[in-house]
């Protein structure tokens, strides 16, 4: 055998006998994660055109988004905390700033986001709060308190904190997309198509869960649903035009992510199936929100296709952080992940959704949020549900 | 003019040198994905590895006296040799190949930059280490690490890798895998020191020499002598070790599992 090695020619025609098998490192929490903070910036966007741009006919979609913005950016740190496997050490971000790296420049980013959007809901809230000032109980003690005094709120601080919270909240979408796209050693994850394709899938996640507050907070409004609808099919197919570009750009120059995508699916039936389960899902959702803007009979059941919006955000981020980590690195084959029961997994997103839910329950017992800008606060007059048959 | 120009510059460099002392001045002067500075370790020196293929057997001595003198968790490994069969197309016939793999202590190392608290860091000879005190436990590093040499120790719950036995290096001892290859296929040393082994075999077998993944850019400093090429990136090859699997169809745990 000489120095320069062996050489079998170039079909290789090998077996691994052994290798160690390496787990993923990264758990569901990041996926919860991605998932509220990619809903909480893209609510937050949908929010421009009625509170800050004082848009009137965006104004009742402005009280959803903004509901749904303020819940998934209060729950979105708390998952991403529990993915740290050192919780209490989150003090050593600010202890040890380093530019050079994606998370603690999002260290930094992320809680000027979530206090941005805090204090943008707050002052957007307080004057329907102040409204219910005379109610008894916890909610009167609430109404009087929170809005820190009688105060009309000035129309120019809405729209400064507004900006400020969208600038920030750009910093949030880069980061959080730069983070996952600039590391080589996952090919998959190496493009910069990737943060594209987060954006507008957290764009249709955001306005599939405005649709759906709208349906079960009894809002019900109309106009809001459909313009909810317009977005989700513009975004749908932004994202699908990203997609095919990523392909056909990939196909031409050899790219390294899409070499690896088209490798796994070959080579695993898992892929083969997310693949095709992604595709149907974009279709399913383009037809749906399209046959929905051409009859108008079918968008009672617009929640449904805001559900599949939702769904289609999640399992979008599922694929790309869980799934992606089961491929071997410098091994063959793929790792096996099975999800556990336990807070690393089952537990973990069901408690996410939980403690979401809980937010938007708290909020919606303590905070006429459907008043906001001269809105009907339909909590108070149950008629505002009477109008249409509920079909639960 | 010139004389003036060549004052002032002077004055810059002397200014930014006396400030890359301030913790703050990196905040402005380091830019996103580039190498923080490195700390620790001897300046003088940088440690590189050699591994000659050619005198490994696939024996596994190095990844249990790692297992033992670094006491990394059951079926995590800071070095293992990955084992391969090629059917030689030659000679028609099956033959082995043995893969050490270990922390390349890489020049570009991907997995400095991405900490988001420099728990993980680069000392000045070289090595790439963990600080474990405050190591937040991410596992960015472990995604940005194209070898999979990084991993969650379960017991520390931070990152956790090779270290090149540093604590035996300062010690004068060699690291516990080269001191147990029974082959000799390990050579670690001081590539600044052209009178060492390794400083020698890297000038004697220059053209021949092999990284892993080197297009990644990552400048791996763990050589492979007599290395098969269709090896330095992922192999194309079957994963035989985890078709055996249970009656539902998942994989058989490893049989230290329960312990």
């Amino acid at each position: 055998m000489t120095a320069k090695g062996r050489n079998w020619g170039t079909n290789m025609q090998s077996i691994e006998l052994v290798a160690p098998r390496y787990g993923i490192a990264w758990y569901p929490w990041a996926v919860q994660y991605f998932f509220l903070i990619g809903l909480s910036y893209a609510s937050l966007w949908l929010v421009i055109p009625g509170a800050i741009l004082g848009r009137e006919k965006w104004k009742p979609a402005a009280r959803l988004a903004l509901l749904g913005a303020v819940s998934t950016a209060i729950v979105a740190p708390v998952s991403l905390l529990a993915d740290l496997h050192q919780p209490l050490r989150f003090w050593h971000f600010y202890a040890y700033p380093t530019p050079s790296s994606w998370m603690s420049l999002g260290s930094i980013f992320l809680p000027l986001y979530v206090g941005a959007v805090i204090f943008l809901a707050w002052l957007i809230w307080r004057d329907p709060l102040k409204a219910r000032a005379g109610a008894g109980g916890l909610q009167g003690l609430i109404a009087r308190g929170i809005p820190l005094g009688q105060w009309k709120t000035p129309r120019w601080l809405v729209v400064v904190v507004g900006v400020v919270a969208v600038v920030l909240s750009f910093s949030v979408m880069v980061y959080t997309g730069a983070e996952v796209a600039i590391l080589k050693a996952r090919p998959l994850w190496h493009t910069e198509y990737l943060p594209a394709i987060f954006l507008l899938t957290g764009v249709i996640g955001a306005a599939g869960l405005a649709v759906v507050i709208n349906r079960f907070s009894g809002m019900r409004h109309p106009l809001a649903g459909d313009q909810m609808l317009t977005i989700i099919l513009v975004a749908t197919v932004l994202a699908g035009l990203v997609a095919a570009g990523w392909l056909a750009q990939g196909l031409a120059i050899n790219d390294g992510s899409v070499a690896a995508a088209l490798e796994s699916v070959r080579d695993n039936a898992g892929w083969r199936r997310a693949a095709y389960w992604g595709v149907a899902a974009g279709i399913l959702l383009f037809l749906g929100a399209g046959l929905m803007e051409v009859m108008g009979s079918l968008r009672g059941t617009r929640w449904i296709l805001g559900l599949l919006a939702l769904a289609v955000a999640w399992m979008f981020r599922w694929t790309v952080l869980m799934d992606v980590q089961t491929i071997a690195k410098h091994t063959a084959g793929f790792n096996d992940y099975t999800l556990s029961l336990g807070s690393q997994g089952l537990l973990g997103i069901v408690g996410t959704f939980g403690l979401w839910l809980a937010v938007v329950v708290v909020v919606n017992l303590f905070v006429p949020w459907r008043a906001a800008y001269g809105g009907r606060d339909g909590a108070d007059t149950l008629s505002a549900t009477k109008g249409e048959p509920s079909y639960g | 003019m010139e004389l003036a120009r060549r004052f002032f510059l002077q004055q810059v460099a002397r200014v930014t040198a006396g400030a890359a002392l301030v913790p703050l001045s990196t905040v402005a002067n380091a830019g996103i994905n580039d190498q923080p500075p490195r700390r620790g370790g001897d300046p003088k020196k940088r440690y590189a590895m050699l591994i000659d293929l050619r005198r490994c057997i696939g024996c596994q001595a190095c990844t249990v006296s790692c297992h033992i003198e670094n006491q990394a968790p059951l079926g995590k490994f800071r070095t293992i040799v990955s084992q391969y069969e090629v059917e030689s197309l030659e000679s028609g016939n099956a033959v082995q190949f043995m893969l050490p793999r270990l922390c390349n202590h890489c020049d570009n190392p991907p997995c400095v930059p991405v900490c988001p608290v420099q728990a993980t860091y680069q000392q000045e000879d070289g090595i790439v280490l963990v600080d474990s005190d405050r190591c937040v436990g991410c596992a960015y590093c472990v995604q940005a690490c194209p070898y999979d040499a990084r991993f969650i120790n379960d017991r520390t719950q931070t990152a956790d890798k090779c270290t090149f036995c540093a604590h035996r290096l300062e010690a004068g001892l060699l690291p516990a895998c080269v001191e147990s290859c029974v082959g000799g296929a390990r050579i670690i040393g001081d590539l600044n020191d052209p009178g060492s082994q390794i400083s020698k075999m890297v000038e004697e077998y220059r053209g021949e020499l092999m990284v892993l993944q080197p297009e990644k850019n990552t400048v791996p400093h763990v050589f492979y002598l007599g290395m098969d090429e269709r090896f330095i990136d992922r192999p194309s090859a079957a994963p035989e070790l985890w078709e055996i699997r249970d009656g539902e169809g998942q994989e058989l745990g490893y049989e230290y599992a329960e312990h």
